[in-house]
């Protein structure tokens, strides 16, 4: 054999010595990108065509027949870009309900019918349980291997979904219990649902791809200029018409202001066991109202109530739909005292509820014009505006919208 | 033609020569694919594991991490309500895991094996993977392997698959000393999960075994990158800090927020799933996915490894 | 270029490494070595004879040229040749913590044609064979230098080979041990062993090697038997005398070629003159003879007349 031969052989050999690792590397990029790479070839809706007006009417027809037995992971994910949050503190493990405004959440979700249902929220060699089995209902915390019974479920779960938007949206997650409710796709998307009226651009596609799940997508943009959401996505299982996935889009970013949606689903009934509970040799078994659960979460909703329900007695709202305006009598001590609380929940005013309060009143711009003057915080998706006479404006809306609703 | 035989072994060991018919088609190696040859890389193979577990610093290591759960142990026992309390404090940051040892012996191991896993134990695997190649690189000793004739794919074989059988004892150790000391020092009985529910101390046994199998998947990955790492160098001591360092750096990058995207291509992340095995129902979408991450990375680094040793100068 | 299997243990063709700074450690080497020649391998220190030894064993890949080891082409053949090679390669290595026993069995287990069945047996007999058995236990971490190139020398002869590589066999070694080493390779010779040691020592060369391969920055500057690059110098007359240009002429007078004179002496060269006869002639012609030696070329005369250069024979 020649020494060319050779030579040629040796350099080949050396290229496919690190072809190897160069394919394989390759092969696992394939694997960790196939998802999106296989949805994009196979981009040709496999679902029937439907148009929106369709698709939201088979979507209500399916709300309103109830969800389907079903069990999967939902993950939360929150860039507000809230002021004076901390972004660090809050990992996956955090479940403080202040935390689920930032970062990425990760939460079980098996549904059975017949009121049960389990969410479990696990953190890092912890974990966070609601189990509701028909009227009875058990939180339990593995921190503290604390089994909670809570009574008057029934009222609670009324409660806890009648809770509406108005009460909630002020600070997204006030009551702790109201949270798990608050983020699985369904209740979420209904509530996006009733409000796709008049003054919302609706689109829709059929080729969406979720959890490994076809399904189709309801794109919802307000046509008033001055809202700072951009879109909101809704993504519908193709077949059970179950919201897999809602998306927020604010104008000012291109990734999501707001998500949640599946990331593993399976319509398989789950098995029965997860929807008992009794409570473990040695844990702490307490019994607790849901309002008395909540002051011992932390939040002390009766005062907040009582405080709110003064507050909200002044309250009224400026124009509708995307770019509605409340507008109430409010002052910055109020503020304080509303301010979300560390799960621990002492005494309100709070080192750490001082913290955002003040990080919160110090981001704001001084604003003044013909109505006055005040103070605007501004986030990804809600303005806030704080008059020196006592008002507070707030909405999803551009803070020179407030300052326009305020000169009126 | 005649050979020395120093030995009194009159049958010629190796092949007998072949005949110049077709000299380019002899690319690698016949002898390692003999019968037999399975068993000629398992008498390698525990030739290496001989090596390891006889060497003075590696025993050692091995030490030291199976005296962290007794210290766990005897500091709980003694001090058991003040941490207890403390722990409960600190929400969402495992740290009430500790607080279960008091109750129930065998979440020590669980413990011991949470906290070990962040640093101590990957530094063990470091030491013994980054060594693999770079230690005998550095002694000398590879050249005569090399020329025994080990083999240079059959080699590397052989060394990682010793640095899986040192994972796997590494985190048995962990294991049986954070199991005795338990037994010793707490009450055993029933085990509470993460979940709430209940289960029978020897399916906790049964579980403590899937955790010690998942952690030492999740360590055999970083053996797979310190070997590669051990490829590239002759001083072993470089291989081995510069593991433990980019397993810090890893840590670091992981509670970043901003980074919240990369987190789950990081190796790291994925040792703490082993917790999935506390919940009910056993979290093994995770774990799965943690398994497929771990094989990965070794294939990745496997590859690397071979790559860089099979087509390496040996100057050393 | 083809070589008939058997009749050469070491063939290389145009072999060349180039180091990545651009060295070039081996230029364009050409070397046959006879199978059952004792081969010296010559050169001095940096020439390039290590890094020929490592490509030959495989351990580095050549930048050009290729080579066959007994009668096989490697590096395709590495896995089947080399467990009938035993080599010495650049000093012993071995485990400190691990006993010299130990160290053997470890380097057995990665030859995948050993018998594990017969290992202790070949073990104990390569231990003997350089006498090292009564140190067989203790760790290599307390041998003395001279034991552990004994010990890398045992290890090179742990199975039945047909080409032993020894690379600078006696260094570090006392006299005696030189002296050991020099019987075992000549023992193991005459076996019918191929044995290709290099060396920067032209005299233990010369004293063991049938075979001689001088190389120099890299290129071989000669090769062939021993016997044949001596025989290209004249073996010379030395005559020590006062009366030197009497001597001339009693020399030229036999017949002598290469008459040249100097202080208090005469030389020329001897031919086939037996040096009795010069020694009569001298006295018969009234030179006062102080003194006469018969001077046989020796490979340093060869080496400085082959590269102009002086050798460091002390190494």
């Amino acid at each position: 054999m020649s020494e060319q031969t050779q030579q040629r052989r040796a350099r080949r050999g050396r290229a496919v010595r690190w072809g190897v690792p160069i394919a394989a590397v390759a092969v696992v990029a394939g694997a960790v990108g196939a998802g999106p790479v296989i949805a994009a070839v196979q981009g040709d809706p496999v679902l029937p065509e439907r148009t929106a007006e369709q698709l939201l009417a088979d979507a209500l027809q399916a709300t309103k027949s109830g969800p389907t037995p079903m069990s999967g992971t939902v993950l939360q994910t929150a860039s507000l870009g809230v002021p004076g949050l901390p972004e660090v503190s809050s990992g996956m493990g955090g479940t403080s309900p202040a935390a689920l405004l930032t970062g990425s959440h990760e939460l079980k979700v098996w549904y059975g019918g017949d009121e049960r249902l389990r969410l479990a929220m696990p953190g890092r060699m912890s974990e966070t349980d609601l189990i509701v089995n028909g009227d009875q209902a058990w939180l339990w915390e593995s921190d503290s291997s604390t089994a909670t019974r809570i009574k008057d479920t029934g009222e609670a779960a009324g409660h806890a979904s009648g809770k509406g938007p108005g009460h909630e949206s002020g600070h997204e997650s006030g009551h702790p219990e109201a949270l798990p409710t608050a983020a699985t796709p369904q209740q979420i998307a209904k509530e996006v649902l009733q409000r796709a009226d008049a003054d919302t651009a609706v689109g829709v596609s059929s080729s969406e791809k979720v959890a490994g799940r076809d399904a189709y997508q309801l794109t919802l943009a307000p046509k008033d200029a001055s809202s700072l959401v951009k879109e909101v996505k809704l993504a519908l299982d193709g077949e059970t018409f179950v919201p897999l996935r809602v998306q927020v889009y604010a104008k000012s970013a291109a990734e999501p202001a707001f998500e949640v949606g599946f990331t593993s689903v399976s319509f398989t009934p789950p098995a029965p066991e997860n929807f008992t509970f009794t409570p473990p040799p040695g844990a702490k078994v307490k019994e607790q109202s849901l309002d008395e659960l909540a002051k011992g979460l932390g939040a002390d909703p009766q005062a907040r109530q009582e405080k709110g329900g003064k507050i909200a007695e002044g309250m009224r709202t400026v124009g509708k739909g995307w770019t509605a305006v409340a507008v109430l009598p409010f002052s910055a001590q109020d503020l304080k005292g509303l301010a979300p609380q560390g799960q621990t929940g002492e005494e309100a005013g709070s080192p750490e509820a001082q913290a955002v309060t003040d990080a919160l009143l110090k981001s704001a711009t001084p604003v003044s014009g013909p109505w006055g003057s005040g103070k605007v915080v501004r986030t990804k998706l809600v303005s806030a505006l704080l008059t020196d006479d006592g008002r507070l404006l707030f909405g999803a809306v551009t803070p020179e919208k407030l300052t326009e609703v305020a000169g009126r | 033609m005649s050979t020395v035989d120093v030995t009194g072994v009159t049958a010629e060991a190796g092949p007998a020569p072949v005949p110049d018919a077709a000299p380019g088609l002899r690319e690698d190696t016949p002898a390692s694919r003999r019968p037999g040859a399975a068993r000629a890389w398992l008498r390698l193979l525990g030739s290496e594991a001989g090596l390891t577990f006889r060497r003075p610093r590696n025993l050692a290591v091995l030490a030291v991490l199976g005296i962290i759960p007794v210290l766990i142990g005897v500091v709980m026992r003694l001090f058991a309500e003040p941490i207890a309390a403390e722990a409960a404090d600190g929400p969402g940051n495992g740290g009430a895991i500790f607080a279960q040892i008091t109750g129930n012996g065998l979440f020590l191991t669980f413990a011991a094996l949470s906290v070990l896993v962040q640093l101590m134990l990957p530094v063990a695997v470091a030491v013994v993977a980054g060594d693999a190649v770079a230690g005998e690189a550095g002694g000398g000793t590879l050249r005569y392997l090399l020329t025994a004739p080990a083999g240079r794919t059959r080699l590397l074989a052989a060394k990682y698959g010793n640095a899986v059988l040192f994972c796997l004892a590494a985190v048995s150790v962990i294991a049986l000393s954070a199991l005795v000391t338990g037994l010793a020092l707490f009450p055993i009985g029933p085990i509470t999960l993460l979940s709430g529910t209940t289960i029978s101390f020897a399916e906790g046994l049964l579980r403590i075994g899937l955790v010690v199998l998942y952690v030492t998947a999740g360590m055999a990955a970083l053996a797979a990158f310190a070997l590669a790492l051990s490829t590239l160098t002759e001083v072993a001591i470089g291989a081995i800090a510069a593991t433990v360092v980019t397993v810090i750096v890893i840590q670091v990058l992981g509670v970043i927020p901003q980074l919240a995207w990369l987190q789950p291509y990081l190796l790291t992340q994925w040792w703490n799933e082993f917790d999935g095995v506390l919940r009910d129902p056993v979290a093994a979408g995770e774990m799965g996915q943690g398994l497929l991450v771990f094989a990965a990375y070794v294939v990745i680094f496997g590859s690397i490894a071979w790559a860089r040793f099979t087509g390496k100068d040996i100057t050393s | 270029m083809t070589t008939e299997a058997g009749d050469h243990s070491i063939v290389t063709r145009g072999l060349t490494k180039r180091f990545r700074g651009g060295q070039v450690a081996v230029d364009d080497l050409h070397l046959s070595v006879p199978r059952g020649s004792v081969f010296g391998f010559l050169g001095p220190n940096g020439s390039g004879k290590t890094t020929t030894i490592r490509m030959l064993l495989g351990l580095v890949a050549p930048t050009q040229g290729g080579w066959d080891l007994l009668g096989t082409p490697m590096p395709g053949g590495v896995s089947a040749v080399l467990p009938r090679v035993g080599a010495l390669v650049e000093g012993p290595a071995f485990y400190p913590y691990l006993s010299g026993e130990a160290n053997l069995r470890r380097y057995d287990a990665a030859d995948p044609a050993a018998d594990p069945r017969t290992a202790s047996r070949r073990i104990g007999l390569a231990l003997d064979r350089v006498g090292l058995t009564a140190a067989a236990g203790k760790r290599y971490r307390a041998y003395s230098l001279g034991m552990r190139q004994r010990l890398a020398i045992a290890a090179a002869l742990l199975g039945p080979r047909e080409l032993l590589v020894l690379d600078e066999p006696t260094n570090g070694l006392d006299p005696q041990g030189t002296r050991e080493v020099r019987a075992l390779v000549k023992e193991i010779a005459a076996d019918g062993t191929t044995v290709f040691v290099s060396s920067h020592l032209l005299a233990e060369v010369e004293q063991m090697c049938t075979h001689v391969g001088v190389m120099r920055t890299g290129r071989l500057v000669a090769e062939g038997p021993i016997a044949g690059l001596l025989g290209g110098e004249a073996v010379r007359v030395r005559v020590e005398t006062p009366d030197t240009a009497e001597a001339a002429a009693v020399l030229s007078g036999l017949g002598l070629a290469g008459v040249r004179t100097g202080a208090g002496e005469a030389a020329a060269e001897l031919g086939e003159q037996a040096p009795e006869r010069v020694t009569a002639a001298l006295v018969a012609a009234g030179v006062a003879v102080r003194g006469l030696a018969v001077q046989r070329p020796s490979l340093e005369d060869v080496f400085v007349g082959l590269t102009g250069e002086g050798f460091d024979v002390d190494g």
